[in-house]
């Protein structure tokens, strides 16, 4: 299992190797650089610009910058953003958790929704509920997620049930703890909404139609036959069989779960780490560019490895060593 | 079945409701350390007394920012919105009257000018403390100059570090340092006593008094210690600003109170500003200022015409809709007139080829664009109040020239107008020795006259502009071709490799002294659109701007640099190298709740926020 996850973690090194130089390639062949805006001000010196240039190593070709650049996250520094004169770590500590929470929140709503949908939609095939919870799924599935947050942010200024985005109210400094997480909660049913609904949908399609397809597998026929009790047979032998895709597409949330909601933080305005990997990337201020790429990668991989040991527990046919 | 272990579920559930509080308090920014008692130092000697009726104590001000900050240290600063912040909390020694433009006292309460024009001497107001209780004396001052312009050294032996080519390197690269200097010599800093310093100038140089006197004042007891071991440029960052915002000390009416990012701010009263009200009650009269961080300015005006914030700088294409909340939500929106933005279009001047050795414009063009008959014609065939209507809805007006009618000391009223006259450009053309061929304009040679406009994509007014431009051109029988780009693109394009051929552009505001404008007027400067960066003039034109704009500069008699400024503008409106649109109108709003409101148009809205009050809300 160790030399499993050991190997595994070795294939994230020529990846992220390959993905920054890419991003290093793009960026530096995209238009302009991080001091482009300031060119455009008037009352900059143009000694100022070439200082800094020199500075930030801006007039040397790319692979001089990756190489510099290289060398320092080899040493565990991941540089400086530019534009706030931090270093990018501490600037990604200040917001990963707000986009952890809200990510989670969403994770949580639409699992616990998805999959009891899913199964009662397969118990129940071609019942009314079926038909009617496939046609809202197809309807949530074919609304973007940006485009739903527009429509929540027009129904928040509508009728003021919620606020029309942020974390926090104006006068969260001076609530009580209880009000504090009330609060926090209030501001966080839209984005969860928003960035949950679309995989309810998917999540519930792919639970019925694997619980359909174990329903009719033959240990099922075997088990009936055998007088265990309809429940039973539903949740211990069914449901177990059937979960197996889902816990691919675990991993896959998984590694989306800090960088997944980009779209929903800039529309509905939630001070997360998509702003920031957002804003980054328009005004190039590269190293918190490639921290975000970079910790998007490395998320992803765990996530695939996070769902190949979870399959391997709940499947015991699985193993991940070859010759054991 | 397996029976469910219920003190196991307890145990989970636990376990995740503690995880979810850790959360809770981990994003909820806290600040690490204490926050001090503030220090009340008695009101000053020198205290500025403000003439307005006096107020209620304990209002707070909502309003919105578009952009959040990247840094509240002004050495680093490049944003509007840092600007916009940091200019809460830092002063400067003058400043601006909001009405007449001219320079006031402000922390200096008066200054002398020497007989030679060199040496400036500020006297301070006496007794003023920062906002953490600390005296403000004549050593900040010093110490601020010399954080622009301290040099490398090395740590062992004291020498100064110099670069490859034998100049010394500063150590801290900011806007001021190059900024500040006048024809690359720094001014001379002296501290006569602990409320008077004396500048010298190397050279007579009119802005200073303006730029160098408004430059802002930063606390030497703060920040000596990150000067001395070099972290000068990391300290003020936004990290600061979540976890110690008191560590960052201002003489300005406000200070950091919080900092939330990508959410909002809290600005508190500064406890020991130096302005009172008549019956020398320091002031403000606000207590706080809750600053929301929105994404656009467009975000921004929706949230005042809900009626959720109390100040607002309203633009032109939003003013509409905005206006028809003001009953129900009780706020009053004010017209104030033409803004200091410009809108114009030019030529590619430039001579020469790029790298692969073709010329950066066709040559049959460049004979076009330099020929100033061709850029007249142009001037007459635009109908510009045809922009104002179409585009503005009328909440705009005709730009003539280079200075906005906003800048009223400074506008030059009699130079030449190039009003919607077509007949006058198809008889340029004629002149120039053009022709019509089945309604297409071709020049004596027979090449068709057409070229590429561009403009930014993410400013719709301007795309719109560009719209009739086109039509008014075709009008003319000039096929036009619009290019919508990226920002970027275009900066690169204007200021590298010179790869277009016309373009529309717009300038904010910027410092309202003429000589601020000479990176754009001046052939050598950067931003000298058509054609920057010149070693010498390249038209007999240009050069004579160059000289006028040194006089500019060189004399402190306002009358005479007036003169020279205005023969500046006369020849801009004849050669037309920029040809001018039009300047939006400026719009503010305010809830009608406050008092003492008396907007300027160059102050706006909250120039004298020490003084606007309202009953504090329970």
């Amino acid at each position: 299992m160790i030399a499993f996850i050991f190997r595994r973690l070795l294939t994230l090194i020529p990846l992220l190797l390959g993905v920054t130089m890419l991003v290093f390639i793009l960026m530096s062949l995209a238009p302009g650089d991080f001091l482009t805006p300031v060119k455009a001000q008037r009352d900059i010196p143009a000694e100022l610009i070439q200082a800094v240039q020199s500075e930030f190593g801006l007039d040397r070709p790319w692979y001089v910058q990756y190489y510099k650049w290289l060398g320092n996250v080899l040493q565990g520094n991941l540089g400086h953003s530019w534009a706030f004169k931090l270093p990018v770590a501490d600037l990604i500590g200040q917001r990963i958790w707000a986009t952890f929470l809200l990510s989670l929140c969403a994770f949580v709503f639409s699992w616990s929704i998805a999959i009891p949908l899913g199964v009662l939609a397969a118990v129940y095939k071609d019942s009314i509920f079926d038909r009617i919870s496939a046609g809202l799924a197809y309807a949530a599935l074919s609304i973007p997620e940006f485009f739903l947050a527009l429509l929540l942010v027009f129904v928040a200024a509508q009728t003021g049930w919620f606020p029309m985005g942020g974390a926090t109210s104006i006068d969260y400094d001076y609530m009580s703890w209880g009000g504090k997480l009330w609060d926090r909660i209030h501001h966080l049913i839209l984005p969860t909404l928003a960035l949950g609904v679309g995989s309810i949908a998917s999540i519930m399609r792919i639970m019925r139609a694997n619980f359909l397809d174990t329903i009719r597998a033959e240990f099922v026929t075997t088990a009936r036959a055998k007088g265990v009790k309809e429940r039973v047979v539903m949740f211990k032998h069914v449901l177990r069989n059937a979960i197996n895709p889902l816990i691919s597409a675990f991993g896959f949330a998984f590694s989306g779960l800090l960088s997944g909601a980009l779209m929903v933080e800039i529309v509905l305005q939630y001070p997360g780490l998509g702003q920031l990997m957002y804003q980054s990337i328009l005004r190039e201020d590269q190293f918190v560019v490639l921290a975000s790429v970079m910790l998007g990668c490395s998320m992803l991989v765990f996530g695939n490895l996070l769902a190949d040991i979870l399959l391997a527990w709940s499947d015991p046919r699985i193993r991940l060593e070859k010759n054991k | 079945m397996r029976v469910v272990n219920s003190a196991r579920i307890k145990q989970l559930r636990m376990l995740l409701l503690g995880g979810l509080s850790v959360l809770f308090s981990a994003c909820s920014n806290e600040p690490v350390s204490e926050r001090p008692e503030p220090v009340v130092a008695p009101i000053p000697v020198d205290a500025l007394v403000v003439d307005f009726p006096k107020g209620t104590y304990g209002a707070n001000v909502v309003e919105t920012i578009p952009g959040d900050i990247a840094t509240v240290n002004p050495l680093v600063n490049e944003s509007a919105s840092g600007s916009a912040v940091i200019g809460r909390i830092l002063d400067g020694l003058v400043t601006l009257h909001p009405e007449t433009g001219v320079i006031i006292p402000n922390l200096a309460k008066s200054w002398d000018i020497s007989e030679d024009n060199l040496q400036y001497t500020f006297y301070l107001r006496e007794g003023v403390h920062w906002s953490d209780g600390q005296p403000f004396t004549a050593d900040d001052v010093l110490f601020t100059w010399s954080c622009f312009f301290a040099k490398k050294t090395n740590p062992e032996t004291g020498e100064l570090l110099l670069s490859e080519d034998g100049i010394p390197q500063y150590r801290y690269n900011s806007r001021a340092t190059f900024g500040q200097q006048i024809n690359g010599k720094e001014p001379l800093v002296e501290k006569l006593d602990d409320y008077t310093v004396r500048f010298t100038t190397p050279e007579v140089y009119a802005p200073f008094l303006l730029f160098g006197g408004g430059e802002e004042i930063l606390p030497k007891h703060v920040l000596q210690q990150a000067f001395d071991d070099g972290t000068l440029m990391d300290q003020w960052s936004v990290e600061t600003a979540i976890n110690e915002p008191w560590e960052i000390v201002g003489l300005n009416m406000f200070v950091l109170e919080s900092y939330r990012p990508g959410e909002r701010m809290v600005f508190a009263r500064n406890p020991n500003y130096w302005k009172v009200n008549l019956e020398g009650e320091r002031l403000p009269y606000v207590e706080r200022v809750i600053t929301k961080i929105v994404q656009d300015v467009n975000s921004s005006n929706v949230a005042f015409a809900q009626g959720l914030t109390d100040f607002e700088t309203i633009t032109p294409d939003n003013v509409g809709w905005v206006k028809r909340g003001e009953e129900r939500h009780g706020y009053t929106i004010l017209d104030m007139g033409p803004s200091s933005t410009t809108n114009f279009v030019w030529f590619n001047m430039r001579p020469g080829n790029d790298v692969e050795g073709l010329p950066h414009v066709e040559p049959y063009k460049f004979e076009w664009f330099t020929d100033k008959r061709f850029r007249q014609a142009i001037s007459y065939g635009i109908n510009r109040e045809g922009i104002i209507r179409g585009v503005f809805f009328d909440r705009a007006d005709i730009l003539n020239g280079y200075v906005s009618p906003k800048r009223k000391f400074w506008y030059n009223d009699s130079i030449r107008k190039f009003s919607f006259k077509p007949e006058n450009s198809k008889a340029l053309f004629t002149e120039m020795g053009f022709v019509y061929e089945a309604e297409k304009l071709h020049d004596m040679k027979g090449n068709p006259v057409e070229f590429t406009l561009m403009t930014n994509s993410n400013n719709g007014l301007r795309v719109e502009m560009a719209t009739v431009f086109k039509e008014n051109m075709a009008a003319l029988g000039i096929e036009v071709e619009l290019q919508f780009l990226d920002f970027n693109t275009i900066v690169t394009k204007i200021s590298d490799s010179f790869d277009y051929e016309a373009c529309m552009l717009g300038l904010g505001g910027g410092a309202p002294d003429p000589f601020a404008g000479k990176d754009i007027l001046m052939s050598g400067g950067r931003m000298h659109f058509w054609n920057p960066q010149q070693k010498t003039p390249a038209t007999e034109w240009e050069a004579r701007i160059d000289e006028l704009m040194l006089l500019v500069g060189r004399y402190t008699d306002v009358e005479k640099r007036k003169k020279y400024f205005f023969e500046v503008q006369e020849i801009l409106a004849e050669e037309q190298p920029l040809v001018f649109l039009v300047s939006a109108k400026d719009y503010v709003g305010y809830r009608n709740r406050w008092n003492n409101i008396e907007p300027t148009t160059l102050g706006g809205i909250n120039w004298n926020m020490e003084s606007l009050w309202a009953e504090p809300k329970e």
